[in-house]
């Protein structure tokens, strides 16, 4: 009751703060509906006489936007799968399987949980390049998976490691292997655990630039972020084209967090603290 | 069954064999700009040309992330699937970081063998023979030349004129200033924008000679005769006649002050119209000169070599790049470019009879008629101008003085080799 | 298990051992041959003031991180956490800079600080607070803040979850406790819910902290490090010497010192959350 009368004054109270936060996108978003003319005004409040929905088809033309988000959704694609195939047998085998290294070996994989990628930037072009793979998403792919294998492990590992070992020790007695268990007794029960490694690794990867910048050369293999960057300095001169392109490059993705936004949430606190 | 499934696999890869050996790719890396209806159709124009002449050839156009200053060069050659021959901004320092990481052919037997040698300003050659001990990593594609640019109406209906001294110069800023004008815009975060406002100061207080020496380190950057230039771009920034928030602005941001008439000066080469057209500004208002000078004879535009081209040590065509450089330095195709409205260069050899279609591009090439001064960005080692660069920065937004910021030049020249 | 430790050994571990291998040799380029240079590197990189600029540069950028994202991501949680009908719609909302990748909020930010036609520069005038204006990216003293400013802008969000999450575990009993014993709304801030966030709090700490040694992507694309070096972080210099230079020898060393910097963090606040934990 007394909280339900409390609402009101606080929600007054965060509706400017919430105006400021988001100003950004609606400044983004008016200015990317107007003609390069009403830009060069640089009056922010001022409405565009006419919409110009045409900046979105020439930006989407122009920049090749099309390609841009097809890339980036093939790389989040590589990277997700890729992930969950490397993650969770490696965090059963952390978990539940007793060998001979297993603590030497978690804390390998704990070493690389704290190096940043820039730090090894270097030998990883190199080896990248030794296998033909710069230039490439299966390059870019690879690259990334192994950045996040220490998280998702450690994901993994700490989820199964909370199922108790006798659901373990029950299908072993019935003879099943250790693929079997993993699928037909862990994975069923792991939805929160799998759901917050697909959010924490496609969010990751859909925002990554500093590998893409490296690795990425032509413009035909570009992922979205590194893509309105170079777009962005190549069509500067015209600002119309570089307002709606950058709409374009967010508009996606903030369109399926909107209607994903429970899952998101869950995965992404689950996944933060878990991890 | 097998058997002639394997023969006709054996076929096949004889036919595709077969078919590369006849049709061959050109990875061409350029040219900028290539979205642009008017570049495109030139381009598309040289390139069926080629390709006409060249039976079984395709030249394909691989669009530029960037130059050797960010890297873009560098990675593009290193991944392998890059081009086969390059066209990029150039300058001895770019150059340097290319060559010395073993990324460019050297193209010196082939200036005798194909008379390249004969086909650029003899001054040019030299130059290039100069740089390198003798070797030559690159073929000048077009050449640059800086100076102010105004807008004739604004101009004309304020009755200002760029005048002949220095002492009337900075009387014309103020009066600018007084209007509510920028008087010059800059946008130092594009490092070689920063450059070409820089280097018009230094040959404005210097003159060509002088700077030359600074470059071949006979004079230190630090002598009065060489920091005139600094210290009057402090001078200009402590009057406000160049705004210091202008350091954090890049080529594009400062331009659009000036497409905009927001800003009455800024100092470009002819590849500006490049941008102008793009912005939409009317070319025809556009007015181009020297930056003054007091000493006679040194109002002149800066520049050097502006855009070249590059053979990979990797590149898959080495024979086709040489022919393709043929061709670009072939009459026909020089006098076709410096003719297209797409054109923003002053060519590397003297087109007798060539008009530009820009009117300003005829001011650029009057101006520069007299040979140009010395862009410091274009002739400094590899490893100094990332100092020169931030040293611009520094100034512009007030951290270092003209003389602070010159002694810094001269450190880093005297470690350069 | 195999997979994911041969993708992790080649990707990962071999890149680590090879780093310190650069560190001591000469190398300038990809393609060209290196030689041992033994402790030159590391000389040359003591001797180069940019390296310590952009060293004090990361540690400001951090504190700027914590106290601005999580500062925000703290008070914002505070403020929604105990909404009920608009808790969701709020929480959608504050969260949506999240989602723009740092690239992106380069691009956007330029464009917001840029003097003469940028959102905030423009917006202060027509309101008549022209006397606020700034060179947002051009003042030395204010550039490195400004553009973390638009990182944390993009990082707040995640940091509020988990401050939510936080809350959300805090036990509804001891509120009661402390309404019993007639607590205002400002002591059971102090003295119930602070206490019940510390946990939270130091996992958010670190992982801001983490994140900020990453930073990268804001950087290059709104200052390059400039003007004069002034937002030059341990990153944007790496890549300078790596990819600009091609100095891979130093740009080695650099990486080095990252790591040990990433593993300092890690190891202070694991101690620090054992420590609360006991």
């Amino acid at each position: 009751m007394s909280t339900h009368h409390r609402e009101w004054p606080v929600v007054l109270g965060l509706a400017p703060v919430m105006l400021l936060i988001l100003a950004p996108f609606a400044w983004l978003v008016v200015s990317s509906l107007k003609t390069e003319a009403e830009i060069g005004q640089a009056d922010p409040y001022a409405w565009p006489a006419d919409l110009m929905w045409r900046n979105y088809q020439d930006a989407w033309q122009i920049g090749g936007f099309g390609e841009l988000v097809g890339n980036s959704l093939l790389n989040l694609a590589g990277v997700v799968l890729l992930s969950l195939l490397t993650c969770a047998p490696a965090g059963y085998a952390l978990a539940k399987i007793r060998f001979p290294g297993r603590e030497w070996l978690f804390y390998i994989f704990i070493l690389g949980l704290t190096i940043p990628v820039q730090a090894i930037v270097i030998p990883l072009y190199q080896v990248l390049f030794g296998l033909n793979l710069v230039n490439t998403l299966s390059g870019i792919v690879l690259a990334q998976v192994s950045s996040g294998i220490p998280f998702g492990i450690f994901l993994m590992r700490s989820f199964f490691m909370s199922v108790p070992d006798e659901l373990v020790e029950a299908a072993k007695i019935d003879g099943a292997s250790h693929l079997q268990i993993l699928t037909k007794v862990l994975l069923p029960i792991s939805t929160p655990a799998i759901q917050a490694l697909v959010i924490i690794s496609a969010l990751s990867t859909w925002n990554d630039f500093f590998l893409p910048l490296i690795v990425l050369i032509s413009p035909e293999v570009q992922t979205l972020p590194l893509g309105l960057v170079r777009f962005a300095s190549t069509y500067a001169s015209e600002y119309r084209l570089v307002f709606s392109g950058t709409v374009i490059s967010f508009l996606p993705i903030i369109i399926l967090y909107i209607l994903m936004q429970r899952r998101f949430t869950e995965g992404l606190t689950q996944g933060a603290i878990k991890g | 069954m097998l058997k002639f499934l394997a023969g006709s696999v054996a076929a096949l890869a004889i036919l595709a064999g077969g078919a590369v050996a006849n049709a061959q790719t050109l990875k061409m890396w350029g040219p900028e700009q290539i979205a642009e209806p008017l570049v495109a159709e030139l381009w598309n124009g040289i390139k069926a040309d080629f390709e006409k002449a060249n039976p079984g050839v395709t030249v394909e156009f691989m669009p530029p992330t960037g130059t050797i200053s960010n890297g873009a060069v560098q990675a593009a050659i290193q991944s392998d699937a890059g081009p086969d021959v390059i066209l990029t901004n150039s300058g001895i320092g770019r150059i340097t970081i290319v060559r010395n990481a073993k990324q460019v052919m050297p193209l010196t037997e082939q200036y005798e063998k194909r008379g390249w040698k004969d086909q650029i300003y003899p001054w040019l050659y030299t130059e290039l023979k100069g740089q390198f001990g003798g070797e030559i990593y690159e073929v000048p594609d077009g050449l640059d030349a800086l100076g102010i640019w105004y807008h004739k109406d604004v101009f004309a209906a304020a009755g200002w004129e760029v005048p002949d001294t220095w002492k009337g110069f900075e009387t014309l800023l103020a009066a600018i200033e007084a209007k509510g004008l920028q008087p010059i815009a800059i946008g130092p975060r594009t490092t070689g924008s920063a450059g070409h406002l820089f280097g018009n100061l230094l040959q404005s207080a210097s003159g060509k000679e002088t700077i030359g020496q600074a470059l071949r380190k006979e004079i230190a950057w630090d002598d009065p005769k060489v920091a005139t230039g600094a210290v009057r771009l402090q001078k200009l920034i402590e009057a406000g006649f160049i705004k210091k928030e202008m350091a954090g602005l890049d080529l594009d941001g400062a331009s659009r002050l000036w497409f905009n008439k927001r800003a009455a000066m800024f100092v470009a080469g002819p590849w500006f119209t490049a941008n102008a057209r793009k912005a939409g500004y009317d070319l025809a208002n556009a007015g181009y000169a020297p930056m003054p000078s007091d000493l006679p004879g040194e109002a002149i535009p800066t520049g050097g070599v502006g855009w070249s081209w590059l053979v990979p040590v990797n590149s898959k065509q080495p024979d086709l790049a040489m022919k393709w450089i043929d061709f670009m330095l072939s009459d026909a195709v020089m006098k076709k470019r410096a003719q297209a409205p797409a054109s923003t260069m002053i060519y590397p050899r003297e087109l007798k009879g060539i008009e530009p279609s820009t009117p300003v591009l005829r001011e650029i090439f009057a101006a520069a008629a007299g040979g140009v001064g010395y862009n410091p960005s274009v002739y400094l080692p590899a490893t100094v101008l990332d100092t020169y660069f931030q040293m611009i920065q520094g100034l512009i937004s007030g951290q270092v003085t003209g003389a602070a910021g010159m002694q810094q030049m001269q450190a880093k020249m005297a470690e350069a080799k | 298990m195999t997979p994911a430790l041969v993708l992790y050994a080649i990707f990962s571990l071999l890149p680590i051992a090879a780093t310190f291998w650069l560190s001591f040799n000469s190398s300038a380029g990809f393609n060209t041959a290196s030689a041992f240079v033994g402790l030159h590197n590391y000389q040359a990189t003591a001797a180069d003031p940019i390296v310590w600029q952009s060293l004090w540069h990361t540690f400001l950028w951090l504190i700027y991180h914590v106290v601005l994202a999580g500062g925000l991501g703290l008070a914002l949680a505070l403020a929604i956490s105990r909404l009920k009908v608009t808790q969701v719609f709020f929480r959608t909302a504050f969260f949506l800079p999240h989602l723009v990748s740092l690239a992106v909020v380069g691009v956007i930010w330029a464009n917001i600080y840029d003097p003469f036609y940028g959102l905030l520069n423009t917006g202060l005038t027509e309101l008549g607070l022209g006397a606020f204006t700034q060179g947002w990216l051009s003042d030395p003293a204010l550039v490195l803040f400004s553009v973390n400013v638009a990182s944390s802008w993009q990082g707040f969000g995640l940091y509020m979850l988990l401050f939510i999450a936080g809350l959300q575990s805090i036990d509804r009993a001891l509120y009661d406790a402390a309404e019993v014993d007639g607590a205002s709304s400002w002591q059971k801030l102090v003295h119930v819910t602070l206490p019940g966030l510390r946990e939270v709090t130091t996992f958010v700490v670190s992982l801001a902290m983490i994140n900020g040694l990453k930073g990268f992507a804001t950087v290059f694309v709104m200052t390059n490090g400039g003007p004069f070096y002034q937002s030059e972080l341990i990153t944007t210099y790496i890549y300078r010497l790596a990819f600009q230079s091609q100095d891979h020898g130093r740009a080695a060393v650099l990486c080095i010192l990252l790591s040990l910097l990433a593993i300092a963090v890690t190891i202070a606040f694991n101690r620090w959350r054992t420590r609360l934990s006991r």
